[in-house]
C-alpha cells in the first residue's frame, strides 16, 4: 500500500498517465491554448460528463437496487428518445407534456413490466443468463425502435428552450438546455444518493438485493420494492436518452453506444458508488473534450478519441480491487444431466453434416423452391455468411459454455485472424524477418495455396487470446463481461479502422479466394462445402476436447475455482489455454468470414452489436453444446429464404414472417433462456428423444421425471390413513416387485 | 403452565408442509400462550425451522391452519405478518451484509416503531452497535451480527417473537448475553417461540418445551421433564 492505495492501482495509474502524456506529446495539434479556449473546452467536457453521469447514475441505481447489471439501460433511453420525438415533434405535443408521458408514465410502466415478466424469474439464474437476457432486451428494444421509426426519415430532437437561448460565454454560448442538463444530472445524482442512503424505501431496495426473504421478514414488500427499483431505473434511462438525443442525433446505434461510456463511469465507482460514478463521467467528459480540442490522431486513428471510454473501462476493471461483488447473491445451480457425445457419435454427426453439405452443393436434393440447391448467389452468400458466423460462434463453446468465461469479443478475435491472414499470405514478413537472405522470396509464399496458411493464422491468434486471458484470470462474471466488451470496442475503434490492418473497401476483393489442394474456392457453392467441412472438423475437435482432461478442467473452474485449485488444477494456466483455444478457433473462422465477400467493413463490420448477436444466439442455442454454433445460421438463412420467396413472387405473408423472425428471433430466443437456461438445442434433443434411437438417456430421464410426478407420496405408510391401491403399486415399484405382484383390490384398504 | 381458558397467541393445527413434493412436517400441532416462552427442541432435520417458516408465512402449509390470536392467517404473506407484529429472527445472522448497521436498523421500522426509537433502543441494549453504526454489517463479528439481528426483536415491540437457533456458531459467553436479553423480554411479558438444537441455554428461559422428531411433535411438557428425555430422543429411543 502506498498512501492507502493498492500497489496495482498506483502502478496502473502511473503507467496510464505516462502513456497518455506520451500520446499527447506526439499528437499535439499545435493549436494555441488560451484561457478562453481552455475554459470553453472545459465547459463542453463538463457538459458531456453530465450527460454520461445521468446514464451512469441509472446504471448504478439499477445495479445496487436489483443486483442486475442492465445492458439494456441505454436502449431504454433510445426508445424513450424516439417516443419523445414521436409525441413532441411528430404529433406536436408540448415538450413538458411529452416529457411527462414518456418519463413519468411510459418508463415506469416499462420497468414494472420488465420486472414482472422477466427480472423476477432471473433472480436465481446464473450470471451468464442474467447478462444474456439484459443484452437480449437491449437488442429487442433497438429492433423495435428500428421497426417503428424507420431510418429513412431524418429526425431531430430539439433542445429544450432552443439552441439560441442561453448564457453568453464570450467565444461561444452556453444554451439553457446544456445548463439544465448539467444541473439536472447533478441533482439526480444527489437525489439518488439521498434516496438510497437516507430513506427507508432506498434502504429496502438495497436490502432486497442482499436478502429478499429477510427483507420480507422485516415487513418490506419485496415484489413492490423491486418493481419500484426497475421503474426508477427505467425512468432514469429514459430521461438520459431524451436529454442526450439533441446532442447526438436520433440514431439508435449511436445513442445506444453511449451506454459504454456510462459503463466506464460506473466502473469508476465499482458499479455501486454513485459519487465516484459521477466523477468518472466528468473525467471522461473532460478527457474527451480536451482530446478533441488539442490532439490530432491522424486519419489512421480517426476514432481514437472515441476510444477513451472503452480504454478507461478496460483500465479501471483491471486495476480496481473487486471487493464484495458476489456477496449476498445466491445462484441456484442447475441439475445437470450431461451426456458425453461418444467419439463415434461425433464422427457420424460430423459425417452427416458433410454429406448434407455435399448434397446441397451438388444440388442433388430437389425440394422445389425450398431447395437450397437451387439457390442463387444472393442466397448462397447469406448461407456462407451464416456458416462463417457459426464458425465464430464455435469459438465461444469452450470459453463460455465450458469454462464459464464470458466473452463479448468474438468478432475482435475473428478480425484479428483476418488481419494476420492477410499479412501472412502477403509474404512481406519474409523480407521483414530477413529470410530473403536465406534464398526465400515473398513470391514463394504467395505461390503456396493460401489455405495452408490458415492453420498458422490460428496459431498466431493464440497469443492474443492468452493476452486477454491474463487480466481475465483475476476477473469474474460481470467484470469479465465488461472487460471483454471494452476490449472489443477498443479494437473496433483503434485497431481495425487502421487501413494498414483492414484494407479500405475498394473495387476488388481484398481477401483472395481460398485455395486448397490446388483448388480455388471461387465459386460460392464450393465455398459453402468447404465451410461446412471446416465446421464439422471443428465441432468434432470440440467433441474430443470435451472428453479430454482439459474439458474436465474447464468444467471444474466453471463450477468452482476454489475447489478446482484445491484439487491441483492450475487455474490461471487453464484459463489461458481456453482463451488461446477460443482465439485460435475465432481466428480461423475470421479468415473465412472475411473471405465470404472478400472485404470487411473496417468500421461497421466490427460493431459491438454484431458481436452481441453472435454471443446471444450461441447462448440461446445452448452454449455448452458444440453444434449450437449452427444456430447462427438462422439469421442469414431466413434472410436468404426471404430473398428467394420475394424473387419468386411468393406470398408477402411469408416474407414478413421471415423478416420478423430475422429481426426479433435472436432476442426472443434468448428471452426463452429465462425459462430454460440450458438452451434450445438441449431442449430440442430432449423433445425429439422419442424418435432418436441413440437418446435412450434422455428418454430414461423423462420417464424418471414423469414417474416421480405420478408416484404419490408414500409418507405415512398407512399409519394415519389406509393405503390406496395406487400407493401399493408405488411401494411395490420401489421394492422392485411390481412384475411379480398383481395388486389385489382392497389390499390394506378399509373398504367403504 | 398455560391457562387453558385463555386464547393461544399462536396456534398451529395439523400442519403438513414441506418443500416441493416432499413433506417435512406431518401434522404439527403447537400452541404458544400469551406471555409464554415455548422452546421447540429437536435434532437436525426434525422440521423445526420449517415450523417457524410456516408460522411466519414464509412457507404455505399443504394442510392445516395457522392461527394468530385466533385469526386464521394461512396464505398471508410474510411481510404482512411482520408488519402485524410477527418477528422471526432467522437462523444464521438475520442481517443485510451490504448495508450498514444503521441501515439494518432502518429496515426494522416497518413494524411501526420510528427509526429514532429503534436506534435508541438497539443502542441502549447493545452499545457496541452504536460504535459500529456506519460499518457494513457483513464486516461485524459473528456475535455482533447476531446482536444486530436480535435488536429487531428488542426494538420493534413485536406481538410474538420467533428465534431460530440463536446460539448457532457463537461463543458461549455471547450466547449467554443474548439469552439474558431473551429472558428480560420474557419477563416483560412477550410471547416467544424458540427453536434450538441444544437445550442448555434455552431451558433456563422457557416455561414450556417440546421435542420435535421426524416432522412431528413427540412430547410437550415442562422444561425440566423435557430436558431429561431429550438425550433419549436424540438417540432415537423416544
Amino acid at each position: 500500500m502506498i498512501f492507502g492505495v493498492r500497489h496495482s492501482v498506483a502502478v496502473a495509474t502511473t503507467l496510464g498517465t505516462l502513456a497518455a502524456v506520451i500520446i499527447a506529446v506526439f499528437t499535439w495539434k499545435g493549436a494555441q491554448v488560451t484561457s478562453e479556449t481552455f475554459l470553453v473546452t472545459t465547459y463542453i467536457g463538463l457538459f458531456l460528463g453530465a450527460l454520461w453521469a445521468m446514464y451512469a447514475t441509472g446504471l448504478v441505481v439499477v445495479y445496487t437496487t436489483t443486483g442486475v447489471f442492465n445492458f439494456a439501460q441505454g436502449a431504454i433511453g433510445v426508445f424513450a428518445a424516439f417516443f419523445y420525438w414521436e409525441l413532441h415533434v411528430n404529433r406536436g405535443w408540448h415538450s413538458i407534456l411529452a416529457l411527462f408521458v414518456v418519463v413519468g408514465l411510459f418508463a415506469p410502466a416499462l420497468g414494472v413490466v420488465l420486472d414482472i415478466v422477466i427480472m423476477r424469474r432471473l433472480r436465481t439464474a446464473s450470471l451468464v443468463v442474467q447478462l444474456m437476457v439484459t443484452v437480449a432486451i437491449m437488442v429487442l428494444l433497438l429492433s423495435v425502435v428500428g421497426d417503428i421509426w424507420e431510418a429513412d426519415t431524418a429526425r431531430r430532437v430539439p433542445y429544450l428552450f432552443g439552441i439560441n437561448n442561453g448564457i453568453d460565454l464570450g467565444p461561444s454560448q452556453l444554451p439553457w438546455h446544456r445548463l439544465i442538463v448539467f444541473v439536472v444530472a447533478i441533482a439526480i445524482a444527489v437525489a439518488m444518493r439521498y434516496l438510497l442512503r437516507r430513506t427507508r424505501i432506498g434502504t429496502a431496495m438495497r436490502a432486497v438485493v442482499d436478502n429478499r426473504e429477510l427483507a420480507a421478514l422485516n415487513g418490506a414488500r419485496p415484489n413492490v420494492v423491486s418493481s419500484t427499483s426497475w421503474a426508477l431505473g427505467s425512468m432514469l434511462g429514459a430521461l438520459g436518452g431524451i436529454l442526450i438525443a439533441p446532442e447526438l442525433g436520433l440514431d439508435p446505434a449511436t445513442l445506444n453506444n453511449v451506454v459504454i461510456i456510462a459503463f466506464a463511469a460506473a466502473a469508476f465507482g465499482a458499479l455501486k458508488n454513485l459519487p465516484m460514478a459521477v466523477i468518472g463521467a466528468m473525467l471522461i467528459g473532460l478527457l474527451r473534450a480536451h482530446t478533441v480540442a488539442w490532439l490530432d490522431f491522424g486519419s489512421d486513428f480517426r476514432f481514437a478519441h472515441l476510444s477513451i471510454a472503452p480504454l478507461l473501462l478496460l483500465f479501471v476493471v483491471i486495476a480496481l480491487p473487486q471487493a464484495r461483488l458476489e456477496v449476498g447473491r445466491l445462484v441456484h445451480h442447475l441439475r445437470r444431466h450431461e451426456r458425453f457425445t461418444k467419439w463415434w457419435e461425433g464422427l457420424i454427426g460430423c459425417g452427416v453434416i458433410i454429406l448434407l453439405a455435399v448434397a446441397f452443393s451438388g444440388g442433388w436434393l430437389d425440394f422445389g423452391i425450398w431447395d437450397p440447391g437451387a439457390w442463387g448467389s444472393r442466397e448462397l452468400n447469406s448461407a456462407n455468411e451464416a456458416m462463417a458466423l457459426a464458425l465464430i460462434g464455435l469459438s465461444l463453446v469452450p470459453l463460455i459454455g465450458w469454462a464459464g468465461q464470458i466473452n463479448f469479443a468474438p468478432l475482435a478475435f475473428a478480425g484479428f485472424g483476418a488481419f494476420v491472414y492477410l499479412k501472412v499470405i502477403d509474404g512481406g514478413w519474409v523480407t521483414f524477418l530477413g529470410l530473403d537472405r536465406l534464398g526465400l522470396d515473398p513470391q514463394d509464399i504467395r505461390d503456396i495455396d493460401n489455405g495452408y496458411w490458415i492453420l498458422l493464422v490460428g496459431l498466431l491468434c493464440a497469443p492474443l487470446g492468452a493476452l486477454v486471458a491474463l487480466p481475465a484470470a483475476r476477473l469474474r462474471g460481470l467484470y469479465l463481461a465488461l472487460m471483454t466488451m471494452a476490449f472489443a470496442q477498443a479494437m473496433s475503434l483503434i485497431f481495425f479502422p487502421n487501413p494498414w490492418v483492414m484494407p479500405i473497401i475498394g473495387t476488388g476483393r481484398q481477401f483472395p479466394h481460398i485455395e486448397l489442394f490446388g483448388v480455388t474456392f471461387d465459386d460460392r457453392r464450393g465455398f459453402f462445402l468447404l465451410l461446412m467441412c471446416v465446421f464439422a472438423v471443428v465441432v468434432y475437435a470440440l467433441v474430443l476436447l470435451r472428453r479430454s482432461r482439459y474439458g474436465r478442467r474447464w468444467m471444474a473452474i466453471n463450477d468452482s475455482q476454489a475447489a478446482a485449485a484445491t484439487l491441483g488444477v492450475p487455474v490461471v494456466w487453464t484459463k489461458v489455454v481456453v482463451y488461446a483455444l477460443s482465439a485460435v478457433i475465432a481466428g480461423i473462422a475470421g479468415v473465412f468470414w472475411a473471405t465470404v465477400s472478400g472485404n470487411v467493413d473496417s468500421v461497421q463490420g466490427f460493431d459491438l452489436l454484431i458481436g452481441f448477436n453472435i454471443v446471444l444466439l450461441v447462448a440461446a442455442a445452448g452454449v455448452s453444446i458444440p453444434v449450437a454454433g449452427i444456430f447462427l445460421i438462422f439469421i442469414p438463412l431466413f434472410t436468404g429464404l426471404g430473398h428467394r420467396l420475394e424473387d419468386s413472387g411468393n406470398v408477402d405473408f411469408l416474407v414478413t414472417l421471415l423478416d420478423i423472425m430475422t429481426t426479433y428471433g435472436p432476442g426472443m430466443l434468448v428471452l426463452g433462456m429465462v425459462f430454460n437456461p440450458r438452451g434450445a438445442i438441449f431442449e430440442m434433443g430432449r423433445g425429439f428423444s422419442p424418435i432418436l434411437p441413440w437418446r435412450s438417456d434422455a428418454r430414461a430421464e423423462i420417464a424418471a421425471e414423469n414417474a416421480q410426478k405420478r408416484e404419490p407420496e408414500i409418507g405415512e405408510l398407512g399409519i394415519e390413513r389406509p393405503f390406496t391401491p395406487e400407493e401399493v403399486i408405488a411401494i411395490d415399484r420401489r421394492l422392485g416387485i411390481l412384475d411379480e405382484v398383481v395388486p389385489k383390490e382392497g389390499y390394506g384398504t378399509a373398504r367403504s | 403452565m398455560s391457562d387453558e381458558t385463555a386464547n393461544p397467541l399462536l396456534e398451529l393445527v395439523g400442519i403438513r408442509a414441506g418443500y416441493g413434493t416432499i413433506d417435512v412436517l406431518h401434522g404439527v400441532d403447537l400452541r404458544v400462550m400469551p406471555g409464554q416462552v415455548y422452546a421447540l427442541l429437536g435434532p437436525n432435520g426434525a422440521g423445526k425451522t420449517t415450523t417457524l417458516g410456516v408460522a411466519s408465512g414464509q412457507i404455505q402449509p399443504h394442510a392445516g391452519s395457522v392461527l394468530l390470536d385466533g385469526h386464521e392467517v394461512n396464505g398471508v404473506s410474510p411481510d404482512r405478518l411482520a408488519r402485524a407484529g410477527v418477528c422471526l429472527i432467522p437462523e444464521g445472522r438475520g442481517i443485510f451484509p451490504n448495508l450498514t448497521v444503521a441501515e439494518n436498523l432502518r429496515m426494522s421500522t416497518y413494524a411501526g416503531v420510528s427509526y429514532k426509537q429503534v436506534q435508541e433502543r438497539a443502542f441502549a441494549q447493545f452499545p457496541r452497535l452504536q460504535e459500529r453504526r456506519n460499518q457494513m454489517a457483513g464486516t461485524l463479528s459473528g456475535g455482533e451480527q447476531q446482536m444486530l439481528a436480535m435488536s429487531r426483536a428488542l426494538s420493534t415491540d413485536p406481538a410474538i417473537l420467533m428465534l431460530d437457533e440463536l446460539s448457532m456458531g457463537l461463543a458461549p459467553i455471547i450466547v449467554e448475553e443474548l439469552y439474558e436479553q431473551v429472558a428480560s423480554l420474557a419477563e416483560a411479558g412477550l410471547s416467544i417461540l424458540i427453536v434450538e438444537q441444544f437445550a442448555q441455554a434455552v431451558l433456563g428461559v422457557a416455561n414450556e418445551a417440546a421435542i420435535m422428531l421426524h416432522g412431528r411433535i413427540q412430547r410437550t411438557g415442562p422444561p425440566a421433564e423435557i430436558a431429561e428425555e431429550l438425550t433419549a430422543a436424540y438417540l432415537g429411543m423416544s
